[in-house]
């Protein structure tokens, strides 16, 4: 039986961000392509200068003055999210749409309690503040916060790092949104304290059924955490894929040059650890060809003249002149 | 065999401010113990890493073996000489002979001083009769693979690689016995932190450097270290060879750490050891074991008797009731 | 890290002044900095008139071709004497403002670097000389010693170096704790060079900022002190004596009040501006990467 194709919660169709500099534009974001299918939990991976802030900000539309969107859409359930207007977009933040960031300070105000932020986020149900605060507490110890009932009457300064974080992601998914954007969420954060988190929020999403989009250059935490990873090098997604796929048999040469170094891998005690040779190109004077071919150690001259599309490999997406050949 | 750096018993604390301080603790404390008796003994040509999550206290012994922090009980001996004590009860090592790095790598440089200068400094400070600080400079940075043109950059300028690397060549200009490096991979991607490493294991095998790494990051010790010493709460709860350690950890902290840096493989077994709750606040350190409230063995003993170190192996030493059996 | 870096780096002045061109109020309010430096100093050349030219014929004249903006009671041409009264308000401002700033950054150092206990000290002292009127504080030393122009500037320099001592002391405490300060100790640098090599090149952009905003303040002191009497002797052209003139006459001429306040008023714009246009260059700066 063929059920009818779901839409994907969030569709990234060719969006091109660049900012306007002294020097010139620099284009950040070039033809960027991807989604997040219902339900599932979609990880980007990407090192400085790949463009994730960027494209997180475009999301959520909180781009620097000098940013400007060259071509492409951002769909949210179908509605472009680049073009609506304040007031929707307002209404879709911490519905619809939630996001937790690196510092869980960026989401907690200094001032109020923690129950009175709980409380205000719950500001669209009609209920009662005893019922707004139980629903409060039921989150925190989702989260794995002990005595729940004495944390919403403590000040965001009274918790640790970790316990802040966790008020976060309780917040965030509090109102069963559709999707929730994590942006490097765990990475300020101890190991020990990172996996407990991490589990937490993988029993959350199964439970509640959300969507995630999870940035992050752990890629161990990526391993667990997500369904499909998108793999992404300055300014360009240059391959998409299961979490198998990418992790057991990665195509794009940098995937698999990162993966290779990452320490973690290495199985093997090793003196000398490998690295990625080179510097990431100049994004305002961009040079010709495939933007990863400075470094890569299959380049041919090819690479240095025609420019790799992302192409559909075995269900999965590759930006190589290379594997595209060998299909 | 006389030792590079020998430290027996190595106590810092700091005072809490002010009886409002006590008044609010309840207890009348007037100082926080960070580090709580910790021995550690370190060859030439020798690494040795210093693992620990925020709060075990790492950072802060490092910080009173180069007398930044004072030392308030302990022994601490350099090249069989004991270190003397300033007035204030810091250290007073050589520093020409003792070299340390710090965690931010572009913060560790002053942003208003050129590469140059920030490499000249040493001579300045210990060494005013070398007048061609220019050729040094020149030496260092090729010590460290850097072209000379670096020299006038200022540290805004520099990426984080890079001025790691300006890091350890300014480090190294007097040519020190020892080297500290606080979290030398930190804030570097991933496909270049073995850059630094490389840099760092190279160099001590041209010079029969002692190094001493302190890292939350497991993945990299195990290829940089020989031996390791993991701390929780300002002691040393296991230490030993790394290979020691990672084939057959002993106490659960250390088992705990291990499981939570994973292999980044998305089908690998969690042979997961999770830990309860957070880490304890230094003001209010557990009685017995100082892990027991998070130990997934704990036993009533735990709470009672702080265990004695035993040796598991000649140099493996380590602190439980229960050690881990090999699995 | 892109190969943009690889470019040479820019000095600090070359690109203040990039940054400078293209602020329009800023701009303004450097030539206008500049103009009243010029004026001030070749005052001697450029003043038609002697300031203390008494020509009872020809007082309270409102602007003409002869005297460009009038003259007083006295028959004195006002150009030329808020010239010559520039110079005695430049010359006030630079001295004290540099006196009180060089006195401010030790101090502000001491405070932020040193020991508790010291640090206490002196943020007492600082907070108490701030509490006291400046026109109290300015009646009790004159009544003490009686006016002059050095009693004007001492009074100034007291209450000013407050002012720079606190900024400074925030700017040192903040830094204090920062990694290349901590690699300077641990590289053994002597407390005094981490002061001046370290500590002074990256607090010295504020104080520039606030020297430059402070020139108003300080030249509206003088102004102040002067319309009350407490300042310069007459006949020595002031500011302040001349607006003070001009006032005493008001029913008489409206003129001499108004070009008695035109110069206040250039110099507060102008320096205000500029400062507020490095502070916009500056600030951003210090943050972001280059």
């Amino acid at each position: 039986m063929s059920c009818p194709p779901v839409l994907p919660v969030l569709e990234v169709d060719r969006l091109s961000v660049s900012y306007r500099t002294e020097r010139g534009d620099l284009k950040a974001l070039r033809n960027v392509s991807l989604q997040v299918p219902r339900g599932e939990i979609v990880g980007i991976v990407g090192e400085s200068g790949c463009g994730k802030s960027t494209l997180i900000s475009a999301m959520i539309r909180l781009l620097a003055p000098n940013a400007q969107l060259d071509s492409g859409e951002i769909r949210f359930r179908g509605e472009d999210l680049l073009s609506l207007d304040l007031e929707s977009m307002r209404a879709l933040r911490g519905d619809e749409l939630a996001m937790v960031f690196q510092d869980p300070m960026t989401s907690l105000n200094p001032v109020l309690s923690i129950g009175r932020q709980m409380r205000d986020i719950q500001y669209r149900l009609k209920e009662s503040k005893a019922d707004k605060n139980a629903r409060s507490m039921r989150m925190l110890e989702k989260v794995g916060i002990p005595d729940p009932q004495a944390r919403l009457r403590d000040f965001p300064h009274q918790l640790s790092g970790g316990m802040r974080q966790r008020v976060a992601i309780a917040m965030a998914l509090m109102m069963k949104p559709s999707l929730l954007i994590a942006d490097e969420p765990t990475t300020a954060l101890d190991a020990t304290l990172e996996v407990q988190i991490i589990h937490q929020l993988k029993a959350l999403q199964a439970e509640i059924g959300c969507s995630i989009l999870f940035i992050s250059h752990h890629l161990g935490v990526i391993a667990e955490l997500c369904d499909h990873v998108v793999v992404m090098y300055a300014g360009e997604v240059v391959e998409t894929g299961s979490v198998r796929e990418i992790f057991h048999s990665p195509s794009h040469p940098y995937t698999r040059m990162l993966l290779a170094c990452d320490p973690g891998g290495i199985t093997e005690r090793t003196k000398v650890l490998p690295i990625i040779r080179g510097f990431l190109p100049d994004l305002v004077d961009l040079p010709a060809g495939c933007v990863y071919r400075d470094r890569c150690d299959m380049a041919t001259e090819a690479c240095a003249e025609q420019k790799p599309e992302l192409k559909d490999l075995d269900g999965r997406k590759v930006a190589c002149l290379l594997t595209a050949e060998s299909l | 065999m006389s030792k590079l750096l020998n430290v027996r018993q190595a106590h810092v604390r700091y005072p809490l401010s002010g009886h409002l301080m006590a008044r609010l603790t309840g207890n009348h404390q007037a100082w926080v113990n960070v580090v709580r008796g910790v021995s550690l003994a370190i060859d030439k040509g020798e690494t040795l890493a210093v693992v620990g999550e925020s709060g075990s206290g790492k950072t802060t012994l490092v910080m009173a073996l180069m007398g930044l922090v004072p030392l308030q009980r302990g022994e601490v001996e350099f090249e069989s000489k004991r270190i003397l004590q300033g007035p204030r009860g810091r250290l007073k090592p050589d520093r020409r002979r003792v070299a340390m790095m710090f965690q931010d790598p572009v913060g560790s440089l002053s942003p208003r001083m050129t590469v140059r200068a920030a490499l000249a400094e040493p001579f300045e400070i210990h060494a005013p009769e070398v007048k061609d600080t220019g050729a040094e400079v020149a030496r260092l940075l090729d010590l460290v693979g850097l072209p000379v043109e670096f020299a006038d950059r200022y540290p805004h300028q520099l990426s984080g690689g890079q001025a790691r690397r300006i890091g350890v060549a300014r480090a190294l200009a007097l040519d020190p016995a020892l080297l500290i490096a606080d979290e030398p991979t930190a804030g570097l991607d991933v496909s270049i932190q073995g850059d630094v490493l490389n840099l760092l294991s190279g160099l001590q095998k041209r010079l029969g450097l002692g190094i001493v790494i302190i890292t939350h990051n497991l993945n990299i010790v195990r290829h940089v270290a020989d031996h390791m010493a993991i701390m929780y709460l300002g002691q040393f709860v296991e230490q030993g060879t790394s290979e020691d350690i990672f084939r057959h950890p002993r106490h659960p902290y250390t088992k705990a750490l291990l499981s939570a840096n994973p292999n980044p493989d998305p089908d690998a077994q969690s042979a997961r050891l999770d830990l309860a709750g957070e880490v304890p606040s230094l003001l209010n350190v557990p009685s017995g074991c100082e892990f027991h409230t998070r130990c997934p063995f704990v036993q009533t003993d735990c709470q009672e008797s702080v265990p004695v170190s035993r040796e598991a192996a000649p140099g493996h030493i380590f602190q439980c009731h229960y050690p881990l059996k090999e699995d | 890290m892109s190969r943009a870096k690889l470019l040479r780096p820019d000095g600090l002045l070359i690109s203040t002044w990039r940054k400078l061109r293209r602020d329009p109020l800023g701009m303004f309010g450097l030539i206008i900095v500049l103009l009243i430096g010029v004026l001030t100093v070749f005052a001697p050349w450029l003043a038609p008139y002697d300031p203390n030219e008494v020509d009872v014929y020809s007082r309270l004249l409102p602007p003409s071709g002869d005297h460009w903006l009038g003259t007083d009671q006295l028959g004195r041409d006002i150009y030329s004497r808020l010239l010559w009264g520039g110079r005695v308000a430049m010359k006030v401002s630079l001295l004290a403002i540099s006196v009180s700033m060089a006195i401010g950054i030790a101090l502000g150092m001491l405070a932020g670097y040193g020991p508790r206990w010291l640090d206490r000290i002196l943020v007492v002292t600082f907070d108490t000389i701030r509490s006291f009127p400046t026109i109290m504080f300015a009646l009790a030393i004159v009544a003490l010693v009686g006016s002059s122009l050095n009693t004007v500037i001492v009074i100034i320099i007291i209450a000013s170096i407050p002012i720079y001592g606190r900024v400074v002391r925030t700017q040192t405490l903040a830094l204090r704790d920062r990694d290349f300060i901590l690699a300077e100790r641990a590289m053994g640098a002597s407390t005094v060079r981490i002061l001046f090599r370290h500590v002074m090149p990256n607090i010295a952009a504020p104080l520039f900022i606030l020297a430059s905003m402070d020139v108003p303040v300080v030249v509206g002191m003088e102004a102040g002190l002067s319309f009350l009497g407490l300042g310069v002797k007459p006949p020595t052209p002031s500011w302040g004596s001349i607006l003070n003139d001009g006032y005493s006459y008001i029913r008489n001429s409206p003129w001499p009040i108004i070009a008695g306040g035109i110069p206040l008023i250039l110099v507060t714009l102008g320096f205000t501006f500029f400062g507020e246009s490095l502070r916009d260059i500056f600030d951003p700066k210090l943050r972001k990467k280059g």
